[in-house]
């Protein structure tokens, strides 16, 4: 039988899940290595106790390209910019760090200032205004030679629309230092990186893609070496916008790499949604510090422009991921103004929540759950025993200063936790203008099922889907995630100007920058928004559209969002197209062996075949999760694992 | 009225700050001009029935204490259940004319009675008046700067009042960007009616006005807890606006600053009287600067209420500069004489021993573009002042200010201008222990003749330094090279080129 396996790298452990031809699932759960996530990987295949012939696929989540940004460990950069636009990283688009803090600053950029080298050349709206001189070439070769970077950024303005300059550079560039280090230096343009208007934005997600760049190929290179050697394919790598590329691919898209981690988790929410037919949902994957909220619609990551990752712009797509500081190690707290307080500060993994008893003695949202019975000892995955008496010290001691009964604090600390998630989901949901009240609610990681109830009720939400390995879905989702590869193309111009065949050719352009046109599925996706206007919204485009067809459905779609149309011109600022392999074809499904002994009394749940409907309150062991049912609500086990729940009323 | 139970105020306070947020969200993603979805020159809050302020989602400092004003102005009116007026009065709960301000007075589920009020405040890149921008240099009267409105009905008993629409869609310069705009202001009002009307029937009435009250207490709490260990230090300041666009005279601001019993007292005495030109500002300003001062000296995670309120107040000499009414002309003031007010005030509480930073550039570096059927606004970051903490950062908007700066690229594509150079100024943030931010160069170059407009400060009176730090750079600003005065209204011939060099930041240590 053959096996596609997917491993998923988190800060703690490193999770992996193999699927089977037919449907059976296994997991692992082994500790990360920090220093090579590589060994981890292989660690936690193994573990899986497949042989190594049957697997045919491996698919990886990578928090790699995220560590070295927030470690600030990349590589030595050299940028190229247009001379009197050489500062634009420090610059950023002067919106400070915080409002109301006069001392923050961003993180300093990248790049430094000095290892910046102004390129006397310029083009405009209007065309080339200042030519690149061959001197002005040789010049700049020369300085950047001098510097002995490790790679070099290469981002003009209106790049995007005319590369000549920055092509012209490159190649000068590649020339002269190609025997500078032993595999050459490589260089990074950014009308390839990122063809889009606003040139910070391009800058920066250029610099970012040549500063990740090194070290991400020699990971890649080393994992792939690693699992060559016991016989494993090579890796595929999911993407910040949920594409899944060749090891090889993903080493020249470095910066496309920042948020593989969460971004796989969505994924993995999205592979449950199609099988359970969920058409819009509202993801939440509750760890131990945060949270991570996202949004499935019709089977599908919702997938944005990019923003910061760790104080770092990168502009590229992105599965929409927005991190809550409110997780199981969150401590609660009295301020000085008599309030209750959850979080931001964790108690992490080390020393953890106090019922671990490894040192904490700060009241967290977890111990919160086991005062009130809603976790009990022996549910905890990994192997942990807690200890209810440390969890009730911790409660009853902010119980005495605030001057309440320590279950109602209990309760308090998980409804404040609850209220600060459920305004993180509001938000990402108002803000695309979907409602909420009409999505369906997939809690995961280890705490999402114990407070999807909560949520659900503060967002007025009905519907509740428990994937099936709730603290292992990342892995699940990348198993079972088609290789998908994404190019982009800038239009910016008018719809109605656009007729079929200008649509088509844009739509060549993004699909010879996929890269994979061996591929056998394409969609395009247009950003359109109305002329004037800062933001796109992404609109489909379908096969022979010409523009105005376009225009159409982005302004029914704005309506839709917003509420009201515009009798104004559109414009289409790029083209994205997506390119992706054939999904997996595996059911999941409870399997025989191992079939759950249900027990009234404690609750549990393995995974194996089980057909029950339990109403509230009552707690149920998962694997590695425990599902909470509260009062109102009912739970029905399903065939492809895991639980629907249903509010009453 | 109950007391409230202090367990679930942090559950009520996420809820009413995710309606606000929400509004916020709604405005900046429909809203049609660069000014507010790029440029966040936008505020949204949510008040109780009683017009108390529970939440605000800030996007921008400058509007932070001044929306109550105007809630209480349209209050004034006696709006129905679901009625939604519109203002920009600085008399009548504005702050200048292109800040239109929308509130919509929130009918409960059967549509009898006002349960509360949802405001959006949006600057507008055109209220007309004498110059395209709205911004006008040399405006001495308000009807000059634009269209005022006084609270007035834009729907009313459930219907649009098609004649107000129609008054102030014809008294602008670029209708269909205003409709849009309004549009998404009316898009984000219904929003918060729609969020608080759901957050009610949730939690039942008693609780949520309880739950409202509460939270009023608490963010006073917390100000007044952080006030108390300052409480007795005193301070007092004075700082200058380098003319109002009429002359070129030194404007005085000065204020005094006591805390006391756990309250930050301000006094105004001493500023100048009411000046010609438009750098007056309403009281609804002096309010919002002093709010933000508070907000500075707090921790993040305070609510945005009425409840800080409660822990300033202000001693304002009526006629003054700050204190504009009967038509005085304001456009500059709300964006010039607010960092003003606020470098006072920050000044006086250096003075009174507070750990406050050094003065930042102190200026939006007002930048007005305008030529046959096209304008274009922007204004300028330049140097932070540095602290204790660490030195001030370079090229940000400093004190009431947080709006972006426009790409070169989006700039270029829209207006026959081109961007000559855009960085760093390097050296002008101030010497010291830790050093002032730098402020930033930008040269524009016209590729067609136009008009510019400039409305800069800190061209005279450098941002000064703290605990012994060094000032700042003072700006220029310059045509061709040659220096040109800080307020003022060029002509520009094809090829002339403008450049602004902002203000440092100042030092902070000797």
């Amino acid at each position: 039988m053959t096996w596609a396996v997917g491993v998923d790298v988190g800060g703690t452990f490193t999770d992996a899940v193999a699927i089977g031809a037919d449907g059976r699932c296994l997991a692992a759960k082994v500790p990360t290595t920090p220093h090579d996530q590589s060994a981890g990987v292989l660690a936690a295949i193994e573990a899986l106790g497949i042989r190594a012939e049957g697997i045919d696929r491996v698919a990886h989540g990578t928090t790699v390209v995220t560590n070295l940004l927030l470690e600030r460990s990349g590589a030595r950069v050299v940028l190229c910019a247009t001379a009197g636009a050489t500062d634009l990283l420090r610059l950023r688009r002067q919106d400070r760090a915080a409002l109301y803090d006069l001392a923050a600053d961003h993180a300093p950029p990248l790049v430094a200032a000095d290892a910046v080298v102004g390129v006397t050349e310029r083009v405009g709206a209007r065309g080339v205004a200042t030519p690149l001189a061959d001197d002005v070439v040789a010049a700049v070769v020369a300085s950047v030679r001098g510097q002995h970077p490790e790679i070099v950024a290469v981002a003009l303005l209106f790049a995007h629309e005319a590369p000549a300059h920055e092509q012209r550079l490159a190649a000068a560039l590649r020339a002269a230092l190609r025997a500078a280090l032993p595999a050459g230096v490589d260089v990074v343009c950014s009308h390839e990186v990122l063809p889009e208007i606003r040139e910070f934005e391009r800058t920066a997600t250029t610099a970012a893609e040549a500063y990740a760049r090194p070290r991400v190929a020699r990971y890649l290179a080393a994992l792939e070496a690693r699992l060559a050697a016991r016989g494993l394919p090579a890796p595929l790598v999911v993407t910040s916008s949920g594409g899944m590329l060749p090891a090889g691919v993903a080493a020249r898209h470095a910066a496309a790499l920042a948020l593989s981690g969460p971004a796989g988790g969505v994924v993995g929410a999205a592979a449950v949604c199609r099988a359970a037919r969920v058409p819009l949902a509202l993801t939440v994957d509750i760890g131990g510090t945060s949270a991570d909220v996202g949004v499935v619609v019709d089977g599908a990551p919702l997938v944005e422009a990019g923003g910061d990752v760790a104080g770092v712009p990168i502009a590229l797509p992105r599965v929409l991921v927005e991190t809550v500081s409110a997780g199981g190690g969150s401590i609660a707290w009295a301020d000085d103004g008599g309030a209750l307080r959850v979080g931001p500060r964790s108690a992490g993994a080390r020393p953890g929540p106090a019922c671990y008893g490894l040192g904490g003695t700060e009241p967290t949202v977890t111990d919160a759950h086991v005062v009130l019975g809603t976790v009990q000892a022996r549910s905890l995955a990994g192997g942990v025993a807690l200890d209810a008496a440390r969890a009730h010290e911790a409660v009853g001691r902010l119980a005495a200063v605030l001057g309440a009964e320590p279950t109602r604090v209990a309760r308090a600390i998980i409804a404040s936790a609850d209220a600060a998630m459920a305004r993180a989901l509001r938000r990402v949901s108002v803000e695309r203008g979907l409602d909420p009240r009409t999505a369906t609610l997939v809690p995961f990681g280890g705490g999402g099922p114990l407070h999807a109830c909560g949520l659900a009720e503060h967002l007025g939400m009905h519907e509740i889907l428990v994937p099936p390995f709730a603290g292992v879905l990342s892995a699940l989702g990348l198993a079972m995630a088609p290789e998908r590869r994404d190019g982009l193309a800038s239009v910016l111009a008018g719809a109605e100007g656009l007729d079929a065949a200008a649509v088509g050719a844009a739509c060549a352009a993004a699909d010879t920058a996929t890269d994979g046109v061996h591929l056998p599925d394409v969609a395009f996706t247009a950003r359109v928004r109305y002329a004037g206007q800062g933001h796109e919204v992404e609109t489909p485009v379908a096969p022979g559209d010409d523009g105005p067809a376009i225009a159409a459905r982005f302004a029914a779609s704005h309506r839709t969002r917003f509420g009201f149309a515009l009798e104004r011109p559109v414009e289409l600022v790029s083209l994205r197209a997506t390119r992706s392999g054939a999904a997996h074809a595996i059911a999941l499904s409870r399997t025989g062996d191992g079939a759950s002994a249900w027990d009234d009394a404690a609750p549990r749940d393995d995974g194996g075949t089980l057909a029950r409907t339990v109403r509230g309150p009552v707690s149920v062991a998962l694997p590695d999760a425990t599902l909470h049912v509260a009062l109102g609500w009912t739970a029905t086990a399903l065939g492809i694992g895991g639980w629907h729940l249903t509010r009453e009323g | 009225m109950p007391r409230f139970d202090p367990l679930a105020l942090g559950v009520m306070g996420h809820a009413i700050a995710m309606v606000a947020e929400e509004m916020g969200a709604v405005l900046v993603r429909s809203a049609l001009s660069p000014n507010i979805r790029e440029r966040r020159d936008a505020s949204c809050a949510l008040f109780d029935a009683g017009g108390r302020m529970v939440a605000q989602a800030a996007h921008i400092p400058v509007h932070l204490g001044a929306m109550p004003a105007a809630v209480r102005a349209a209050m004034g009116r006696r709006p129905g259940p679901g009625d939604v007026l519109l203002l920009n009065h600085p008399s009548h709960g504005g702050s200048h004319l292109p800040d239109l301000t929308m509130v919509e007075a929130i009918a409960d589920e059967s549509g009898t009675s006002v349960i509360g009020y949802a405001a959006v405040r949006a600057h507008h890149a055109d209220v007309g008046g004498m110059s395209p921008g709205s911004m006008p240099f040399g405006a001495r009267e308000l009807v000059q700067e634009g269209l005022v409105l006084p609270p007035v009905f834009l729907e009313r008993g459930g219907r649009p009042v098609d004649d107000v629409w129609a008054i102030v869609l014809a008294n602008v310069r670029t209708p269909d960007e205003r409709r849009g705009d309004l549009a998404a202001q009316r898009a984000a009002c219904r929003a918060g009616a729609e969020g608080w009307r759901a957050l009610r029937q949730r939690t039942g009435v008693e609780t949520l006005d309880a739950a409202g009250a509460a939270l009023l207490d608490y963010a006073e709490r917390r100000a007044r807890e952080r006030l108390r260990p300052l409480e007795g230090a005193r301070g007092a300041a004075e700082d200058f606006l380098e003319g109002d666009g009429v002359t070129d005279a030194d404007i005085r601001i000065a204020v005094s600053a006591a805390v006391r019993d756990g309250t930050l007292h301000l006094d105004f005495g001493g500023t100048a009287p009411r000046v010609a030109g438009n750098v007056n500002c309403p009281r609804a300003v002096v309010q919002a600067a002093a709010v933000f001062v508070l907000r500075m000296l707090l921790d993040d995670d305070v609510p945005t209420n009425d409840g800080l309120a409660r822990a300033v107040s202000l001693s304002i000499p009526p006629g003054s500069a700050i204190d504009a009414r009967d038509g005085a002309a304001v456009a500059a003031g709300n964006v010039e004489m607010s960092q003003r007010l606020t470098d006072a005030i920050v000044r006086a509480l250096d003075a009174a021993g507070l750990p406050v930073p050094a003065q930042g550039q102190g200026t939006m570096n007002n930048v007005v573009f305008g030529g046959a059927g096209w304008t274009f606004y922007e204004t300028l970051g330049g140097g932070q002042g540095a602290s204790a903490r660490g030195p001030g950062p370079s090229g940000v908007h400093v004190g009431m200010s947080n709006t972006r700066i426009t790409p070169i690229e989006s700039l270029e594509r829209a207006y026959p201008l081109e961007v000559v150079h855009y960085g760093i100024r390097a050296g002008s943030g101030g010497a010291g222990r830790h050093r002032g931010g730098d402020g930033v160069v930008r040269s524009y170059r016209a590729l067609d003749s136009c008009t510019v407009t400039l409305l800069t400060e800190r061209r005279r009176h450098a941002p000064r330094g703290a605990a012994g730090g060094g000032d700042g750079a003072r700006g220029r600003n310059l045509l061709n090279g040659v220096e040109v005065p800080a307020k003022c209204r060029l002509e520009l011939q094809a090829g002339d080129v403008v450049t602004i060099e902002t203000p440092g930041g100042g030092g902070w240590g000797g």
